[in-house]
């Protein structure tokens, strides 16, 4: 039996009218991983912030090394051993990666003095050791979120940490870079510290966790050694008796119910021109000055998604904004619709306004409809009702059209913009990254309204992903894009292997 | 809800620095009473104080606040209503005293409308620096408000000197040019009417109109404003910060036309700097900033009566302004942080 580390008891905590937490349980062994599960909103993310001392329960109790403590910063978490690589990142733009490294550190015998060189090697020796390689000299804003990712974890492993808190870590690796970040994870508990561990993916949890515990409705409902469980347990305890949670499920014909309400759309859009979009030899610069795409072209298709995997920072980012308009290029032939539907990957800085309310992010993408307008007057009225739509097709659960955009789960949050894109039809629609960070359920029906919306409305569908299976399942044709460049993958049914082989690069290298 | 909460953070934000004010009052060897009772008494103690005093002095406060607040509401982080002002004021002065012959009507309309010319001119700068090279906002128009000031003492030494050239100042502006009189038999002018009416515009414009909804966009986020691909950013930014330039340069105007009749050195006691205050309590609410503005108008206005009759020197408001802004920015954190 091994040793408990820390224990969470009893936890409750609100964030205004919403209890975040409800009565949670959390006791955490050395030398074990420790995966959490849970829906969106099942209060994850702030069961980790109380561990890492970011955010205080209002109830209950937290035990580190078998005493009470109370951590009141995340200065005092660290103390204690605790170190939170966060889902949102907390790099400094500005500074450089290894300054970044350097935050808040000190070193021995110099308390005033920033000892760069020192906390350089340390970290070398250390990016080393791990095979968490990141270019120390870089700027952060030149990194993406692949290396930042990287950053955070070399950050907070930097302190020695007793305790190793993720969360969503694989959210943006590639298969490759997730097997070496849960070796490692693997190797830190070997050397008997604690990992704890979110991800959305079940198989994730299920390959790498020594110890699960699942939580819904900020309730911790379930804590199980990895032997005892298995898909179909984790399952049930993270949705709940399905009669009882029904709402949980996304109401199904969401899009088709669009669909209807506008006739033979696809039919007619089938009779126009096959292609929605086509670049031709478009080259983009980076805000850096590299090369950001390399003479690409892509034709898309009406009625197809089409898939672009790649590793973070190979391009995908611009070419999301150039396909959706959304971006200048530097030279190339640019053919896309004039309104081009787009989930941008980051949707509590792009997706939404995080101090709007709903009815005001939904209008944030449609407000220049004339539908919505009159005369310089904008048709709230119109507009909410569009919102209230949106909300019970997409099964936002929230009290109001005034809650605001920060106020709501990242999973309700996800649902906002997909839901919002979607509902406008548009001929095409860009999506990046559009499930990361969303829990099983709400994935599935992501992809689903994705298929739909190509397959039921002859819209071209983009869709760009770090993740390998997402593409290889909701993909009609596949592009891989690595440095600037895409190539086709020659059938969808090319193995997982093949591709994320391409996606590293290695195929490339070896012809 | 929400409304309810930056309410509360306003009220909390006055209550507290009345017990700061009060307590170095006291401290100060003042009586806190005597001289609260002064100023009030001479701020809404009587008629003649209110449409006399405290509404006349909150007209600049008022307009210069809606300035400030229309900007930051966009993200504009226009700190020179002061030298805008200025520059409406010069203006104002300028055509009040060289087409002295022209209608009233015309006289009064063609003066302030120079006045918001010459404001959004001397915005333009900082506007022109911001959207085109990418320089901050603060630190230019805190500068061209120096400018402004100086510009103005400049005109009123040299070229718009008075006929008599003893004073550092113009001679008055044709009787046309001047504003009416609101209430028989008090100093309340038209200029008080015309902050309220553009109090209304901005409140509806903002909350209803589809560029107050882009200019809302970009102040509450940049990044999802520009992502929807929706909104031309720069083009709002320019539009809102030459606006606001115009409506603080009006407020310059309406001084000129509605109260001293004449531009002269140090015309405004810092108008531009207290109407960040008064936007801020007012949570950049343009309908609240007519009430928050009556509020400061008030406190001016009860400075002077303290002093006299108190002993308290008049400078002391100015620390008590400061102070609001501190506990409503405070306010505003704890809230966002802690509240619900």
């Amino acid at each position: 039996m091994t040793e408990v580390f820390a224990r969470l008891d009893g936890i409750i905590r609100h964030f205004g009218h919403v209890k975040a937490l409800d009565s949670a349980n959390l006791e955490i062994h050395s030398g074990e991983i420790h995966g959490i599960l849970g829906e969106n909103g099942a209060g994850k993310t702030t069961l980790l912030n109380i561990l890492g001392g970011i955010i205080h329960p209002d109830v209950g109790f937290v035990e580190v090394g078998g005493s009470r403590v109370r951590l009141q910063s995340a200065r005092a978490a660290w103390k204690m051993g605790i170190g939170l690589v966060h889902q949102h990142f907390t790099l400094v733009p500005g500074l450089s990666v290894l300054e970044n490294l350097a935050l808040g550190r000190r070193h021995r015998g110099h308390r005033w003095k920033l000892h760069l060189k020192e906390i350089r090697e340390e970290a070398s020796q250390l990016s080393e050791l791990t095979g968490l390689t990141v270019p120390f000299e870089a700027s952060i804003e030149e990194l993406g979120v692949g290396d930042r990712q990287r950053i955070e974890i070399l950050k907070a492993l930097l302190r020695d940490p007793q305790l190793l808190v993720l969360d969503e870590p694989t959210a943006v690796l590639a298969p490759a870079e997730i097997d070496q970040l849960f070796r490692l994870l693997r190797s830190l508990a070997e050397e008997g510290r604690a990992v704890v561990l979110v991800a959305h993916k079940l198989d994730e949890i299920l390959s790498i966790a020594d110890r699960v515990t699942v939580l819904r409705q900020g309730r911790t409902v379930m804590t199980a050694a990895r032997t005892d469980v298995d898909t179909a347990i984790l399952t049930d305890a993270m949705v709940g008796s399905s009669s009882a949670d029904g709402d949980a499920l996304a109401t199904p014909d969401s899009l088709s119910a669009l669909v209807q309400n506008s006739d033979g759309l696809a039919q007619n859009r089938e009779l126009s021109n096959r292609s929605v979009a086509r670049l031709k030899g478009i080259t983009v610069y980076s805000p850096q000055g590299g090369l950001a795409l390399q003479d690409v072209g892509l034709e898309v298709l009406r009625g197809e998604v089409l898939g672009v995997a790649g590793v973070e920072g190979n391009g995908q980012r611009e070419l999301a904004l150039v396909l959706s308009g959304r971006q200048e290029v530097a030279s190339g032939k640019l053919e896309i619709p004039e309104h081009v539907g787009f989930i941008p990957q980051d949707r509590t800085r792009e997706g939404l306004a995080a101090d709007f309310d709903l009815t005001e992010n939904v209008a944030l993408a449609l407000h220049r409809d004339p539908k919505f307008r009159l005369g310089p007057l904008l048709r709230w009225s119109l507009i909410e009702l569009h919102a209230t739509e949106i909300r019970s097709r997409f099964n936002i659960r929230s009290s109001a059209g005034e809650t605001l955009a920060r106020e709501l789960s990242g999973g309700n949050q996800q649902r906002l913009v997909v839901g919002r894109e979607l509902s406008q039809l548009p001929e095409l629609l860009i999506a990046e990254n559009p499930t990361r960070g969303l829990d099983f359920t709400a994935t599935a029906f992501v992809r689903e309204e994705l298929k739909r919306l190509a397959h039921d409305t002859a819209a071209g569908v983009v869709l760009i992903s770090t993740d390998l299976d997402e593409i290889l399942e909701v993909a009609d044709r596949v592009f891989v894009i690595l440095r600037g460049k895409l190539t086709p993958v020659p059938s969808v049914h090319d193995s997982r292997e093949t591709v994320g082989a391409m996606m590293l690069g290695s195929r490339l290298e070896t012809h | 809800m929400r409304r309810f909460d930056q309410l509360a953070v306003a009220v909390l934000a006055l209550l507290a620095t009345g017990i700061i004010a009060a307590g170095s009052l006291w401290l100060g060897g003042y009586d806190p009473l005597v001289a609260g009772a002064a100023m009030f008494q001479g701020s809404f103690g009587s008629g003649t104080a209110i449409f006399s005093v405290t509404m006349v002095r909150a007209v600049p406060l008022i307009v210069t606040g809606l300035a400030v607040a229309l900007a930051f509401r966009a993200g504009v982080w226009n700190i020179g209503a002061e030298g805008q002002l200025y520059a409406g004021a010069i203006a104002a002065a300028w055509v009040g005293l060289s087409w002295g012959n022209a209608p009233g009507w015309f006289l009064t309309s063609a003066t302030l409308a120079a006045a918001l010319l010459a404001g959004a001119a001397w915005a333009a700068i900082p506007a022109f620096m911001k959207v085109r090279l990418g320089i901050g906002e603060v630190i230019p128009t805190i500068l061209m408000n120096f400018v402004g000031i100086y510009l103005a003492a400049f005109v009123v030494h040299g070229p718009l000197q008075e006929t008599r050239g003893v004073f550092p100042q113009t001679d008055p502006i044709s009787d046309a040019a001047r504003l009416s009189v609101l209430v028989e038999g008090t100093r309340l002018h038209a200029g008080f009417l015309i902050a309220l009416l553009l109090g209304v515009i901005l409140w509806i414009g903002l909350r209803w109109t589809h560029f107050g909804f882009q200019a809302r966009a970009v102040g509450v986020s940049p990044e999802a404003a520009r992502i929807s691909g929706m909104i031309e950013s720069k083009r709002v930014l320019l539009v809102v910060f030459l606006s606001s330039g115009a409506i603080a340069g009006l407020a310059g105007g309406i001084e000129i036309t509605g109260v001293t009749f004449a531009l002269y050195e140090g015309l405004s006691p810092g108008w531009g700097y207290t109407a960040i205050a008064v936007a801020l309590l007012a949570g950049l609410h343009p309908a609240w900033v007519v009430f928050t503005g009556l509020l400061f108008g008030g406190l001016e206005a009860g400075a002077g009566a303290m002093q006299r009759e108190a002993g308290v020197p008049a400078a002391w408001v100015s620390a008590v302004e400061a102070l609001v802004i501190l506990f409503v920015l405070a306010g505003d954190q704890i809230r966002r942080r802690f509240g619900a």
